[in-house]
Formats: C-alpha cells, structure tokens, sequence
C-alpha cells in the first residue's frame, strides 16, 4: 500500500497546492467551495498549524481520528450485518443516498449560506446511523429526508460540538410525527442461511408488520433470544444484529471514544428496573432479558447515548445520565402503547443533560453564586 | 496501556517514556566555555530541613537519565547521599525516589536502605508529571503543596541526581564545580547526546553543527511541555537548564499523514484540526490533580473567565497534559494561565 502510493503522493500534494492557492486568490470560489475543498483538503493531508504557546507538542489524535472510529464501528456494527441480512443493493442505495443528501447537498449548502470554514466530521457519523433507524424496507427518499433534517437540526442547534440532542434521532422523531405509517411497516424479514446472487442483493421479499416488541405488545410473544442476539428476528435496518453491535461497541470503549459509564449505567438500569417491574406486574410487561436484547437498546445505549456532545460532560453525571435513559425506556415500553422508548428516552435525557450537568458541577465544587 | 488510572499513587498522567523512546548515545561530550565559566554554590537553607527528596525517577524521555550521574554505582551515589547527610542536614529524613522499572538501581537502593534507618526506598511508576513537587510531596509523604509554592518553606527539600553530586563535589569535596550535564534531544538534531557543558556557553555554541541542516527548527530549554522556547541563541547556560530539546518546526501539510504516523511526531506540528471542545472526557481523564479542565473552556468561551476560579483552578499544577491530549487541539493551559491571571490582579 506504502509503495504503491509512493509516486503519487507529489503529484497529490503539488495538485491539493495548486488548487488551495487558486481557490485562496479567487475569494467568489472561496466562496463557494473553500469549505468543500477544505473539508476534502484535511481527509488527506495533516494540518499545517504548529504550536505557539505550551506545551509545544501534542498528541497524535484529533477529532478526526476520533469520528473516523465511530465510523468503522458503524460499519461493522451495522452495515456489514446488514448487507447480509436484507441484501447489498438496499443498504448500499440508501447509504449513498443519506451521504448525497446530507452531506454533498445540504451541509455543502449550510456551510455557503452561514459562512462556516469547514465542514465537519460528524456529518458522517450522523448520516450513517440515518439508513439504520429507519426500517428495512423504508423509501429512499424518506432516507434523504431523514438525513436533511438530521443536518439542518445539528446545524440549527449549533453545529457539532453545541448541539443539544442527538440530530439523528431527532430527524427519526420528526419523521415518526410526519410519516407514522411508513415507520411501523416495511420490516423485511431477515435473510437467513447461504446467500445466492439473488438473495445476496434484494434479501428476502418477505415482510413482516411487527418488528418482536411490536408483538410482544400485541400478543405477549416473546422472540427467542439467539434470534435477537444474531439479528435474525426483524427490526430497523442496522439494529438487529446485537452480536456485532455489542463487539464493535466493546472496540469503542477501548479506544476511549464511548465512555464505558454509558453502556454500563443504561443497559444496568434497564435490567434492574425491568427486573423491578417484572416482580411487581408479571407477564404483563416484558422479560428482563428480552428487553435487554429487543429494540435499538443495544445500538442506543452504545452508540447514540454515548454521543459525548449531547451526553454531560461530568464523569460521575454521566451515571444519571445513563440510568435516566434506562429507566424511562422501561417505563415507555412497559406502560404507555408505544412499543419502543429508547429514542425517546435518549432526546429526554440529552435535554436533561444540562440541568444534570450543572447540578454535579455544583455539588463537586461546591458553587456558589 | 499509556494511562494507568490509579498507577503510580494518583490518576491520570501520561507515560512520555514509552509514547517518546529517545535513545542516546553513551558518550558524554565535554563542550568548554569561552569566558570564565560561573561556579555552583549550594544555597543552603534558612529553615530548617525536615524532609530530604531524592529525585531519581525522571519522567520526561529528554530529561538527564539516570545512568550518566549514577554509572551503575548506587552504593556509591548513596554513600555520598549519607556524607551530605551528615554534614548538612543531620535531623532529616530522606526519600529515594526511583523509577520501578530500573530493577538494579531499585534492588541496590533497597539493600543499602536496610542498614540505614536514615532513608527509604520509594520505587514509582515514572508517568509524567510523577516527578513534578507537588504530585512528589504527595505521593511520598502525604502532603498538599500549592502549585508554586516553596516547598523549602515546609521544610522540604527536593533534589535530582546532577544536584546532589554537585553538592557533594562542591561543599564537601571543596571543589570547583562549574560544569553540568546537559541533554540535547529532539528530531531537529542529527542525534540525541549528553553534554558534560561549562557554564556561561550559549546555546548557540552548544547547538552548533549539531542541528539537521534541513527545515526550520525550534528550541525550547527543560523541555517541550513545560518549558520555554527559545529565539535567542546567544543566551548563556546556567544552573536552571536541565535539558535542551530541539524540534522539527513542520509548517506544512503532510500528505496522507495516516500511513505515516512517525512523520510528524515531536515536532510542533499541532496533528489536527482547532474544533469546539466535543466533551470527550480526555482532558480530566489525563489530569494529575483530577480537575475539568474543560469547564475553565466553557467559562472561557462564554466570558465568564472569573468562573474558572471556582472549579479548583488552583489546584492546577500547569503541567499541560490537558491541552496535548485534547483531540480538538484546544489551548487549555494558556486559558488556564489567562485565568489564573485574573486572579491575580484582584
Ligand atoms: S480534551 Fe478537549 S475536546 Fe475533550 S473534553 Fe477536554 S477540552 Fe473538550
Ligand atoms: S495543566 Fe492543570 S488542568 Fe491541565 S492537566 Fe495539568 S494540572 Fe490538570
């Protein structure tokens, strides 16, 4: 791979020159494309500022390497699994869809009209969790949707590193008020066994209504747990393979990205208070464990509650944080008629984040004002 | 794992040694000055000394290592420690701080502390800032010290190895001493050595024929987190410098600088992008004294620097571990020092 780039790298590097220096004389370009071309720029080269003031060396990580993680977790978490199980040709469509529209379109457009000098990273990661919200067999244009809005929101509420809620999910909030009927249908059945060309690209046509909370709400059927665990019960597109999500959630941690005391405060919570509950109310709610494995649980407590932007920024809050969207994503999926409470659960907490926050910052340093 | 959590008597911290590997050469260069070199004179305290600190347990890849002042002789370096002892400061208590993984050092200093009630042995686990005084005083005996305080005042004293013998040389041997090591090191120079240099030499001198001939290079003297850089070359040497590292000033983009991840390590290149603080935890995992330094950050973006005060801002010991960890490439310890500041014009 080295070698092979070898002699391309100068002509690389004289090209991205020649363009940076004619966009920086012609400021109508700059005007419209610097961003673009910065954005394209910092992929593939280091930036040139150095240091002026202590300390004078820093560490090789920025917030590209940091987004670049999530989004190889991503990928293996979901896309992967994905492709597998419900063909290559949807996944891929409505990825490429979700990063045409969100990114190339309407971030391109936000960073002209509100003068921003870059585009950032975290468009990615949120055009990519988009597809894996949504339901299998979701139109592609209520993907494009979907990930215009999740980048309008994130921009309208401060861009990355400001934003109050998590812009994906509240896009699928927007879009589970706008479109109800096109969310709770469209979930194909997963494909299971050796793949041949054509299940390889399409998947199974067959559909189900009823993704197994659905049915557990309907008729108390409980799916069985190694169907979860694999992904072979339905549900949206990139949340049913819990085995890969949990794996590539576990690397995350590891690499310092997610915060260990997310996972492990929400998924405590939801087992304890659905352990509470099924001791108080019986088969009337679901199974502990069930719940545990059913759901975007799995991908919400590893991937969109650990968000560090909209979760608190405190070590010890971020237990509140946690066992506050567990418990109100028991308390919706045992008590309302809603049958999923995990993106509920987490837009509430993200708004509560900041009283949280604030409080611990109190208590900690014992403030007063 | 580079940041143990616990390791080494108090969180966070960075292991430089292991991120940093500098290998030097063994030959000490003897570098002599052009004027009458200044002579060492030990300023003795005033107070009285309670408690004697050996620092033996550098932390920093560019600091003096351990091997040029002890040559593998501990039982000598300590039988020395016991003279200075006995002729200045009989009533204290000494402390031999030694990096745990130097096994021989540790086990000679153990055997020699067994006949010896005068001292004990703490082997540490050498993350920076282990040797800073405030985490020392801490960690050995159990003290809190302010950050910039004199410690001699409480009647501790903390010496390095170079310190030592250069008392031993001078107040008990009575002779002139007016030479110190110095450590040169750095990716802008052609190799890492160890200078045995006359005080009074400028840097210039020093660095001469030393440096890499190709792109610019910058100087920073005791180090690139917690010293200061230096423009002017004709600058003399004395007592305070302790090492002299020289970097690869890189004021230029690298192309796909993910397949060459050596190419830009030490040198002042900032290895990314300024963006908004993404609350990423990194910053109060690494610090030391267990602060938020992101909060000083939110204060500061808000303009509220006289908030920063309230979250044990002082408790800061300015070692600038929040702002070289920080993926966004945030300048931490200047908005730290700015509001540190503030505090001080009230
Ligand atoms: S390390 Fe930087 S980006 Fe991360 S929380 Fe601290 S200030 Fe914010
Ligand atoms: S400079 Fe201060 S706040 Fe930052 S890591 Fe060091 S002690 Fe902590």
């Amino acid at each position: 791979m080295k070698k092979f780039l070898k002699p391309v790298e100068p002509i690389l590097d004289k090209g991205l020159d020649t363009v940076e220096s004619f966009i920086h004389t012609h400021p109508k370009v700059n005007f419209l494309f610097g961003s673009l071309f910065g954005a394209f720029d910092g992929l593939l080269r280091s930036s040139k500022e150095t240091t002026h003031t202590q300390p004078f060396i820093r560490n090789n990580y920025d917030v590209k390497r940091f987004m670049g993680a999530v989004l190889v977790a991503l990928v293996v978490g979901w896309v992967l699994p994905a492709i597998y199980f419900y063909g290559w040709q949807g996944v891929v469509s409505k990825l490429l869809v979700s990063f045409v529209i969100g990114i190339f379109v309407v971030d391109v457009i936000w960073a002209i009209i509100a003068r921003e000098n870059h585009i950032s990273e975290g468009g990615f990661v949120s055009c990519l969790f988009i597809p894996a919200i949504l339901p299998p067999q979701a139109p592609l244009w209520l993907v494009g949707l979907g990930a215009a809005l999740a980048i309008i929101f994130r921009n309208i509420l401060g861009g990355v590193g400001n934003n109050l809620v998590n812009p994906a999910l509240f896009s699928r909030l927007f879009l589970t008020i706008c479109f109800p009927a096109l969310l709770v249908t469209g979930y194909q059945t997963p494909f299971v066994g050796m793949p041949d060309p054509h299940t390889f690209r399409y998947g199974l046509d067959a559909i189900t209504h009823a993704t197994p909370l659905t049915a557990f709400k309907a008729n108390g059927e409980i799916a069985s747990y190694l169907s979860l665990l694999l992904g072979t019960a339905s549900g949206s597109l990139g949340e049913t393979c819990r085995l890969a999500l949990i794996a590539s959630g576990l690397w995350l941690i590891k690499m310092r990205v997610a915060n260990w005391r997310i996972p492990v405060s929400y998924l405590g919570s939801v087992l304890v208070f659905s352990v509470f509950f099924s001791l108080i109310f019986g088969k009337t709610v679901a199974p502990p464990l069930f719940q545990l494995l059913s759901g975007g649980l799995i991908m919400g407590a590893f991937f969109m509650a650990t968000d560090p932007i909209t979760a608190t920024y405190n070590q010890t809050a971020k237990w509140i944080f946690g066992a506050g969207c567990g418990f109100i994503t028991v308390l919706i999926r045992d008590f309302t008629t809603l049958p999923e409470g995990v993106m509920y659960a987490i837009l509430l907490m993200n708004l509560l984040a900041i009283p949280i926050q604030s409080l611990m910052v109190k208590i900690r340093y014992r403030v007063q004002e | 794992m580079l940041m143990g959590k616990k390791a080494g008597g108090f969180k966070g911290g960075f292991n430089l040694l292991d991120a940093y590997p500098l290998k030097f050469c063994n030959i000490v260069e003897d570098i002599s000055s052009d004027g009458t070199p200044e002579t060492f004179h030990f300023p003795v305290p005033t107070q009285k000394v309670e408690h004697v600190i050996v620092n033996l347990c550098p932390t920093e890849p560019w600091a003096l290592p351990n091997w040029v002042i002890l040559r593998h002789k501990t039982t000598a370096f300590l039988s020395v420690l016991k003279e200075i002892k006995n002729s200045h400061f009989s009533s204290a208590r000494f402390y031999i701080a030694i990096n745990e993984k130097e096994d021989r050092t540790v086990a000679d200093a153990k055997n020699f502390a067994c006949n010896e009630d005068w001292m004990s042995v703490f082997p540490l686990y050498a993350k920076y800032p282990q040797d800073d005084p405030v985490i020392l005083t801490k960690v050995i005996l159990g003290m809190d010290v302010h950050f910039g305080q004199d410690t001699e005042s409480l009647g501790v004293l903390i010496l390095d190895a170079q310190t030592v013998s250069s008392i031993y040389e001078s107040c008990i041997l009575r002779k002139n001493v007016n030479s110190r090591f110095i450590v040169l090191s750095g990716t802008g120079l052609k190799e890492n050595e160890i200078l045995n240099v006359q005080l009074g030499t400028s840097i210039g001198k020093i660095l001469k024929n030393k440096s890499k001939e190709v792109g610019r290079y910058r100087v920073f003297i005791n180090g690139p987190l917690r010293g200061q850089e230096i423009t002017d070359l004709s600058q003399k040497t004395d007592w305070s410098i302790n090492h002299i590292v020289v970097l690869e000033e890189k004021d230029r983009k690298v192309i796909l600088p993910m397949i060459k991840p050596d190419e830009l390590v030490l040198t002042t290149n900032v290895l990314g992008e300024l963006r908004r603080c993404v609350s990423c935890n990194f910053c109060d995992d690494i610090c030391p004294v267990d602060l938020e330094p992101a909060l000083y950050y939110h204060s500061y973006t808000r303009g509220e620097k006289h908030k920063a005060r309230l979250y044990n801002l002082g408790k800061c010991i300015e070692c600038g571990l929040c702002s070289f960890i920080c993926p966004s490439k945030l300048e931490l310890l200047e908005i730290i020092k700015e509001c540190k500041a503030l505090d001080k014009q009230k």
